[in-house]
């Protein structure tokens, strides 16, 4: 009997936008603190939170069949405070209506309380952790089974919603994109801290007590999943955006950095950034291996 | 459905629904809002209890069928059942669903010139055939045409009547692909085609190519397990390491095909050492020091290069059955090793027979036994005439004189086809264009006849061949004629009507033929329903329908089968024969001696046996198409062809990659089990697969089917298939 | 109250799936919709072979993981010790079938709601099954299903003797034992 991955893609796109909504308030608040002059940033990333979060969650209501079918059984969802997905749930919704109310706010060129501003970021932290912890309390899985997964995906939210925020910022408003240096730079290590939990994801789980942790492991850098591995994650997603952000936050001249061939550059970082956020959840969810199939108990 | 299934026993199942919403109930306690949304109870429906027999293989094993509002639901087994023992196989629960088949046969069909088929009336397809069997009937006799058949309740009953009544001689079994050489062999030997291993109470049974455990009839299984638990030595000979292997203590993994050398060899040491029960054979046998010197030379290590096995496993196998005679023996086997598979099946069979009467079993506790029967009396002639006798014998019965006239060699028969000796074939449950050697082959045969009509419940590969398709309604929705079991208590049970017709175009068998023969003009033979029929023949017995119908089985404790009787063996020469004057008449040695198989692997140019075998979820072609079954097949990869591990190492093989098997006749693609559980020397792809008939829309296209590899011949005398004597070679797809 | 557990005895199973394709008529499940599983094992090398076959189902876990991560309630225990699923609560996130360590759990697709063995408590006493459909149907009686803690049960005693363990020890206290 052969292993069909309980979750695919649609799953893979939720646990991606969600992480990417909550980094996006943080960001937010982050540029707040550090760039309030970025006022258009400061929105951008508002506006960006609750879009991709409320795109996420469609996602994941058109997966549940069943409760697509009676959606009144979603009700149901704050009835098992046991469960991780419970706890999602009251974090996505807190963070919905915060990251709503602050991007309304925004865009009513109302001021935005403080307060909204730091619980909506403190929420969004909750949501991208919890991505990680819906995965990582599942002991069948060695891959995700561990206290690194919540953390790396917590890093990874957060550098997917800055990065959606640069994006945007790019296109939209290149003259406050020069001026976030700060901000910029802390993007700019999120990759780097990122490659360091990935290896240590790989070599804590390749030596699991069960088989499936290493055949997890292998499938990833040297097996079905290993061109998708270290193509579109480990060199779109993370050694790409680093050697590019490198080059040019570090080596290259003041007038080049804020020139539009390096606005391009950055883009294609960042949207590199993006597409290793995806492919992250997505080989995490169809890389897992059980403990149950490779036999160990038979 | 009939009133008396109605009747049998109905009741309401109203405690169920109350029951299930209290089981289900123990996490309640929140909100009606709640409430609203959970599944709602659907009320309890009126259940009725009806008494049928699967139809899943040939073991027709009974069961109670529960029936609520009209739908099936579940399937107890009949504990007075002698196959079933209150169990059924996983075949059984699967393939009640055929009556709820999309592809189920709704209308007669008939083919168009373009090849396809158009849906016509009853009227149309009962006139049009009648017409055309008068035709061949007038202008070249009644013995142009001929009937193939597999054995069911009525069937058996209707097939030999209709064609009886029109004056041809020519019912042929299913036996030329499946027992033929077997019991012809068995015959030749012992006077009778088959007998009965007493398992359990075997101190040594030897089983060749034969697995009850996928195979299944559930007495079968339960008998090995008991044999086992009782500390019988049971000894599997066969290439394959079977799931029998749960209760067997040995595995001889033989070279296939070469059983009869195991068995001469083993006789060898029995009559070389004094060690069979002279004074046994002495009183029951002809021909013994004929053989015993034939064999003189077929010791252990002549056998042991040609059949794989070490001298000393065959010293030590006939010495261990020496000691444990008479409570030992060979498991007569079925289809298995030597029921149609190679050039020595029948003589395979007789040496067996004779083996066994070495070790003086016949009729011993423990031995090889010859259980009894009960079978219809003389009828009413009035109301059910006889048909008239028939001078002809059945064709075939010339050039194949050993193959047993009840059964027939339905080969010889397509063969004819082909030359024109026969005109008109009629198909009834039988799936012979996909189950035979060389389909394709056989398919041409089969387009030389003038008229070509099968009666069946799917679209199979010999209805897509066929001018005519009649739709027979499931097992589920007809009443057959009642069966008779024999056994060590011999029963009668009884298939009863279900469901209501599903689809209304369809009909019952019974009432198919005596359509058919009134079109034919033969309808006076048929003047009476099936109910009266069943009625008359269970009278003749003491019993009615109407008590078979409450009873569902009913046992003849008086006629219960005993130990100890010296059969009454029913050969020419009253004895067991050593030599047969039949075997010498047909061109085949008077004491069966080792004959090589027709062809043999050559490892070193690639080649490997390919040998068939059932799956527990399967019978031949028919369940392929269940959705339940072939979800099994497909989630374990049970299509897949198996090949030894060390083959595999060899030829860079990993388990579940694509190679593709091929030889003169066919090629094809197919995904690998790696086991060790194989000889080396074989390729076992299992026999259910590679549906090539495409409105089976679940069967079709899954898998390769064994019988496309292997070459139209016929074992000479017995008439058997050769369903095994073919070589095939293996190369990794994309090489 | 009772505290209902099977053992299953895989020294008797021939690995024929009559358990699967019983629980699935019996109850009437969907032709794709198993709550029986198989795995195989082959020990050895040719000639000297030994093949065990392992059927799987819901292990009634004591510590259920289904039940402590489904999010809606529907994965819950009864009384009894019976793992159930309340297919009126389920909303098919299938976060259960990614937590179950056994993998015996199975979407319906036409509900897409989340199924497993129910021990058939449901349908076990009625229209003619005596007990759950697999241990009913299984062939070589390999499978004892009664309460765990009656010292006077027949499963009870099957465990001791046979010494019986659940398949991954501990993990999760599951409530099914295997004879291996």
């Amino acid at each position: 009997m052969t292993f069909e991955p309980i979750w695919g893609s649609i799953i893979a796109w939720y646990l991606f936008l969600a992480g990417l909504g909550g980094g996006a308030y943080v960001s937010a608040a982050f540029l707040r603190w550090r760039h309030p002059e970025a006022v258009a940033m400061i929105r951008i990333g508002r506006f960006i939170a609750p879009v991709t979060v409320v795109i996420g969650l469609c996602l994941l209501m058109f997966d549940a069949t069943a409760g697509l079918q009676h959606p009144l059984r979603f009700a149901l969802l704050l009835t098992n405070f046991g469960s991780v997905m419970t706890w999602g749930v009251v974090f996505l919704g807190a963070f919905t209506l915060l990251s709503l109310a602050g991007a309304g706010l925004s865009l009513a060129k109302r001021d935005v309380p403080w307060g909204l501003d730091i619980a909506a970021a403190a929420f969004g932290v909750c949501v991208a952790i919890y991505t990680g912890c819906l995965l990582g309390v599942c002991k069948t899985f060695p891959l995700w089974n561990n206290a690194l997964l919540p953390i790396l995906f917590l890093v990874s939210a957060l550098s997917t919603g800055m990065a959606a925020v640069l994006v945007v910022a790019i296109v939209r408003h290149p003259e406050e994109f020069n001026r976030v240096g700060v901000f910029k730079k802390f993007h700019f290590v999120l990759p780097l801290v990122e490659l360091l939990l990935v290896a240590s994801l790989c070599f804590v789980t390749a030596s699991n007590a069960s088989p499936a942790g290493y055949e997890s492991v292998m499938s990833l850098v040297a097996g079905e999943w290993s061109v998708v591995f270290w193509l579109l994650f480990i060199v779109v997603g993370l050694v790409g955006p680093t050697l590019l952000e490198t080059w040019l936050l570090f080596f290259s001249p003041r007038e080049f950095e804020e020139s539009r061939k390096a606005h391009v550059i950055s883009f294609a970082s960042d949207a590199g950034v993006l597409v290793g956020g995806f492919v992250l959840r997505l080989l995490v969810l169809v890389a897992a291996v059980p403990i149950t199939m490779v036999t160990p108990w038979l | 459905m009939s009133e008396h299934a109605m009747t049998r026993r109905s009741f309401l199942a109203g405690s169920a629904g109350v029951a299930a919403v209290a089981a289900a109930g123990g996490f309640m306690g929140f909100g009606a809002w709640q409430q609203a949304i959970a599944k709602e109870e659907e009320p309890p429906g009126r259940t009725e209890v009806v008494h049928t027999l699967c139809n899943a293989c040939s073991s027709k094993c009974g069961y109670d069928a529960y029936v609520v509002d009209g739908k099936l639901t579940k399937l107890i087994a009949d504990e007075a059942h002698p196959y079933a023992q209150g169990k059924i196989c996983g075949r059984g629960y699967g393939y009640s669903q055929i009556a709820y088949s999309p592809d189920r046969l709704t209308d007669p069909l008939k083919r168009s010139a373009d090849g396809s088929f158009e849906a016509i009336s009853w009227d149309q397809a009962l006139d049009e055939i009648g017409q055309k069997v008068r035709e061949i009937v007038e202008k070249d006799g009644p013995q142009a045409l001929a009937m193939v058949q597999d054995p069911r309740p009525s069937g058996k009953y209707y097939t030999k009547r209709f064609m009886n009544a029109l004056g041809s001689p020519n019912v042929y079994t299913h036996g030329a692909a499946c027992n033929l050489s077997k019991e012809s062999g068995f015959t030749q030997a012992i006077g009778t085609g088959n007998f009965e291993s007493d398992v359990e109470r075997s101190k040594m049974t030897m089983f060749i190519g034969r697995s009850y455990a996928d195979a299944i009839r559930p007495s079968s299984v339960a008998a090995l397990q008991r044999a086992h638990e009782n500390g019988a030595h049971i000894v599997l000979v066969d290439p394959r390491l079977s799931n029998s292997a749960a209760f067997a203590d040995e595995w001889v993994p033989i070279n296939p095909g070469t059983d009869l050398a195991l068995i001469l060899a083993m006789a060898n040491v029995l009559i070389d050492q004094g060690l069979y029960d002279k004074a046994y054979v002495a009183a029951n046998a002809v021909g013994f020091d004929e053989w015993a010197a034939a064999i003189a030379g077929l010791t252990p290590e002549w056998a042991a290069p040609i059949t794989g096995i070490e001298a000393s496993t065959i010293r030590r196998l006939a010495t261990e059955f020496a000691n444990a005679a008479p409570a030992a023996s060979i498991e007569p086997s079925w289809r298995g090793a030597f029921g149609c598979s190679y050039r020595n099946s029948g003589e395979t069979a007789r040496a067996l027979c004779l083996f066994n009467t070495l070790l003086g079993c016949w009729n011993q506790e423990g031995g090889a036994l010859f259980t009894s029967g009960v079978s219809v009396g003389k009828l009413d002639p009035e109301k059910f005439p006889s048909t008239p006798k028939i001078e002809d014998a059945i064709i075939g019965s010339v050039e194949y004189p050993l193959a047993l006239k009840s059964m027939g060699t339905n080969l010889y028969a397509a063969q004819m086809a082909k030359t024109g000796k026969i005109k008109g074939m009629f198909f009834y449950n039988s799936n012979m264009a996909a189950g035979y050697s060389n389909p394709a082959e056989l398919a041409s045969f089969l387009d030389r006849l003038k008229l070509m009509v099968v009666i069946d419940v799917q679209m199979s590969e010999t209805a897509q061949l066929a001018d005519y398709v009649l739709p027979e309604c499931s097992f589920l929705e007809r009443m057959e004629l009642p069966e008779f079991v024999g056994g060590k208590t011999p029963v009668v049970t009884l298939r009863d009507q279900v469901l209501d017709v599903i689809h209304p175009n369809t009909l019952p068998s019974d009432q198919i033929f005596a359509k058919l023969a009134q079109a034919c003009g033969v309808g006076e033979y048929f003047d009476f329903t099936v109910e009266e029929l069943a009625d008359a023949q269970l009278r003749t017995v003491g019993l009615s329908l109407e008590e078979l119908r409450e009873a569902g089985t009913i046992a003849f404790p008086e006629k219960a089968y005993s130990y100890g009787a010296t059969p009454k063996w029913k050969t020419p020469t009253g004895k067991v024969q050593f030599a047969s004057d039949a075997c010498e008449k047909a061109g085949l040695p008077r004491c069966p001696v080792w004959m090589e198989p027709e062809v043999m692997p050559d490892a070193r140019a690639g080649e490997f046996r390919l040998i068939g075998g059932k799956q527990a979820i399967h019978s031949h072609t028919q369940t392929a198409n269940i959705e339940a079954l072939m979800d099994i097949t497909e989630e374990y990869g049970l299509d897949r062809a198996w090949i030894n591990a060390s083959v595999a190492r060899d030829l860079g093989i990993e388990d579940g990659g694509l190679v593709v098997l091929h030889n003169e006749l066919f090629d094809g693609p197919i995904r690998v089990k790696v086991t060790e559980r194989l000889n080396p020397t074989a390729i076992y792809l299992p026999s259910h697969y590679g549906c090539s008939s495409k409105d089976q829309h679940t069967a079709y296209g899954v898998g390769l089917n064994v019988m496309d590899f292997v070459p139209f011949h016929i074992e000479p005398g017995y008439g058997g298939a050769m369903t095994q004597e073919t070589v095939v070679k293996m190369q990794k797809a994309g090489e | 109250m009772a505290r209902y557990g099977m053992l299953i005895n895989t020294k008797k199973c021939i690995g024929c799936y009559a358990c699967r394709t019983a629980c699935q008529r019996q109850n009437d499940l969907l032709p794709d919709e198993a709550f029986i599983r198989f795995e195989e094992r082959e020990e050895g090398a040719y000639p000297n072979v030994a093949v065990e076959h392992v059927p799987l189902q819901c292990m009634h876990c004591e510590d259920a993981p289904c039940a402590s991560v489904c999010p809606t309630g529907a994965a819950h225990m009864g009384a009894d010790g019976i793992v159930s699923v309340d297919q009126g609560r389920c909303i098919g996130c299938l976060y259960c079938m990614a937590a179950c360590p056994y993998q015996v759990r199975s979407r319906n697709s036409q509900t897409g709601a989340v199924d497993k063995c129910r021990f058939c408590t449901v349908s076990s006493h009625e229209n003619g099954t005596k007990m759950c459909s697999c241990v009913d149907a299984c062939l070589t009686d390999a499978r004892i299903f009664g309460d765990l803690d009656d010292p006077n049960s027949e499963i009870s005693k099957a465990i001791v003797k046979e010494h019986a363990t659940p398949l991954k020890g501990d993990l999760t206290r599951a409530k099914v034992y295997y004879v291996r």
